[in-house]
């Protein structure tokens, strides 16, 4: 009687159920597309922001939800919001994704971080044939070869080997694949040679909302979309009329049915400049509440900056990083902090004071006091 | 495991009176869904009672959402819209996206809110009453974030037409629940337009109300432990016609929590 054999497999806490034997046959039977994985908390599909500190923010998602938007509100006249968008829009492009952008020009798209370099040469090998890259294929992997081929075009292969955050160089540029899978789409304004004012009473957003419309409803659901919109409501781009509540809430809420109708293929990223648009005002409001989460970018002055870190420290931080609503948020109230490096790109970690110049002994790991008066050093306490 | 109504706000999530309106108000990080939910709860699943019908009207979240939440609690709405006690009204998917409606027509226990104007908004929501009630029963009617339509809709669509509409719905329904923001920025200083209607639509339905939910982060920052603070405030018109409901209602505050799993602890203040 107790030696009878289960047939339920238990759940195994905290595995993070990429490995097949793990999940349940469903879920290891139905195809993953690439660049995402199931939630461990939940199991709806996440995708990589670009940024692995960023994704890891998303608590026991550990990845943005797909159908789900993210807004990174920043202060001042930094950009740092608009890197946390190329490594998006970057690894899109590296995976395989179809990218939505907003109102910018191509220009933006050729100035994506590079793959790092210090990957394996596999990951390298990738870099030139991008998304439809002839991928070494694991020997495990072989007799479903022909299953990936079967259903769409098969680039999309259930990724038992893909990465699921790449680490990009912000001193690269990446070479965009041709035909690129990045779609840009201007504002619907006035061309630029009539002299008509523009009609305010027309949203500058239809086009886009049309665009996406048809895009997402004609591609295989097996394509992720990723929409990006930079500098939402920023004057160098938008119109003035475009910050009416009428057209910029509609718009986002159109986004917002857009996203939940395609729940599994969607995610989007917008950065909000809200200097000009402060978080005491209700339009601000409702832009925070029509998004899933919110986060905050508060660049410190760049008076208070360190000039150069000290060899051996980490570097200092260059601002705090606030977080507003956030799915499966991160419980407890840590003060976060980032860094936006050249080669780790934007890293979020808990904030923590720098120790004051001269303050040796702060700066000393393991220097503990003794008896004796003297200092431990760490192999002393080794034993 | 937390229980499904937290037994603190029982009093609360039972049934209302005839003819009262519910108001629960939520601020950026503190929403509601937790709360509309256990109210789904409470007046679809309580045993024995088959009168109580829910129309149901959502303008920022889908009706997976509503399902995936109610399924933990053990509710199933689409069987619900079947046995027609439940029907969901929705007011995200085409409200301003011309063309949605077309590729969500069939889907079962779902209705699509398709033009942002008010007149045709009030008659599809008039029309699911309708079409619920039969000869008997009572309708609980729960609009999630009614606002939306005061922000986001055209100009044409004020504080007053909105109120009438709502007032509208109240004559043909049992009881009302509404959510509402209630965020700083969006009633303090009343500036622009927005903002403005915005307060003048918020006060008038919270001095409506029999009683108000208002659920707001820790003041004193984030916790662990808990998620906010819930405060229940009677209204005007209980204080004054000192009706029966006023010995079920108290007004308090309480702290509660929403776990990650979707299962949510009320408490008082130092339990």
């Amino acid at each position: 009687m107790s030696f009878r054999k289960r047939g339920v497999v238990l759940p195994q806490s905290g595995s993070a159920s990429s490995s097949g034997s793990s999940s349940p046959p469903s879920a290891a039977a139905k195809e993953q597309a690439k660049g995402t994985r199931p939630s461990p908390l939940t199991g709806t599909p996440t995708t990589s922001t670009g940024t692995s500190s960023l994704d890891s923010l998303f608590g026991g998602h550990s990845g943005l939800v797909l159908g789900c938007s993210l807004l990174i509100e920043e202060q001042g006249t930094t950009d740092f919001g608009g890197a946390v968008l190329r490594y998006y829009a970057a690894e899109g492009v590296v995976q395989g994704h179809t990218v939505h952008v907003l109102g910018v020009g191509e220009a933006w798209g050729r100035e994506l971080p590079g793959l790092s370099e210090e990957k394996p040469k596999k990951e390298v090998a990738k870099v030139d044939g991008i998304g439809r890259e002839r991928e070494e294929r694991m020997k495990i992997a072989w007799r479903y070869e022909r299953l990936g081929e079967f259903g769409t075009s098969g680039r999309e292969k259930t990724p038992t080997t893909s990465t699921f955050c790449h680490t990009f160089d912000l001193s690269k540029r990446l070479i965009l694949p041709s035909p690129s899978n990045i779609h840009f789409t201007p504002l619907s304004t006035q061309p630029d040679l009539s002299f008509e004012p523009t009609d305010p009473s027309v949203s500058p957003f239809t086009k886009f909302l049309t665009h996406l419309q048809t895009q997402l409803s004609s591609s295989s659901p097996m394509t992720i979309h990723r929409i990006i919109i930079p500098s939402l409501l920023s004057p160098a781009l938008y119109p003035s009329h475009a910050s009416c509540p009428e057209h910029i809430l509609q718009f986002l809420h159109s986004l917002r049915a857009l996203l939940r109708a395609h729940p599994a293929t969607t995610s989007a990223l917008i950065t909000f400049p809200f200097s000009l648009f402060p978080r005491s005002t209700g339009l601000t409001r409702w832009i925070e509440m029509l998004s899933d989460s919110v986060i905050e970018l508060a660049p410190f002055p760049s008076s208070s900056l360190q000039v150069k870190a000290v060899p051996g420290q980490e570097e200092p931080a260059q601002g705090m990083l606030n977080i507003h609503c956030l799915m499966g948020g991160v419980g407890g109230g840590d003060d976060l902090s980032f860094v936006l490096g050249r080669r780790k790109g934007l890293v979020v970690r808990p904030y923590s004071l720098p120790p004051v110049d001269g303050d040796q002994e702060g700066q000393n790991p393991g220097g503990l006091e003794v008896e004796g008066g003297g200092k431990a050093t760490k192999v002393d306490i080794e034993f | 495991m937390a229980s499904k109504v937290p037994p603190l706000l029982e009093p609360y999530l039972a049934l209302p009176p005839e003819a009262s309106l519910i108001l629960l108000t939520s601020v950026l990080g503190a929403n509601t869904n937790w709360l509309v939910l256990r109210f789904l709860h409470s007046a679809l699943a309580s045993p024995g009672d088959e009168d109580t019908k829910v129309v149901f009207v959502s303008f920022v979240r889908d009706f997976a959402f509503w399902k995936e939440g109610a399924k933990r609690l053990g509710l199933d709405l689409e069987k619900l819209a079947a046995k027609k006690r439940f029907q969901f009204v929705n007011g995200l998917t085409a409200l301003f996206v011309p063309g949605m409606q077309i590729a969500l027509v069939g889907k079962a226990g779902e209705r699509i809110l398709s033009n942002p104007a008010l007149e045709p908004v009030s008659r599809e929501i008039l029309g699911s009453i309708q079409n619920l009630k039969g000869d008997r029963g009572r309708i609980l009617l729960v609009v999630d974030q009614l606002d939306l339509l005061l922000a986001a809709g055209s100009e044409h669509i004020g504080v007053v037409g909105l109120g009438d509409m709502l007032m509208g719905f109240r004559e043909e329904v049992h009881s009302t629940v509404t959510t509402l923001a209630a965020d700083f920025p969006l009633v303090s200083v009343q500036r622009t337009p927005l903002e403005k209607d915005h307060a003048a639509f918020l006060l008038s339905v919270a001095h409506q109300a029999d009683f108000t939910m208002g659920l707001r982060l820790l003041d004193t920052g984030t916790a662990k432990d808990v998620s906010g603070v819930i405060r229940i405030t009677v209204g005007d018109q209980l204080i004054e016609d000192n009706r029966d409901i006023q010995q079920r209602i108290e007004e308090r505050e309480l702290l509660y929590f929403v776990g990650g799993d979707g299962g949510v602890r009320v408490f008082e203040r130092g339990q």
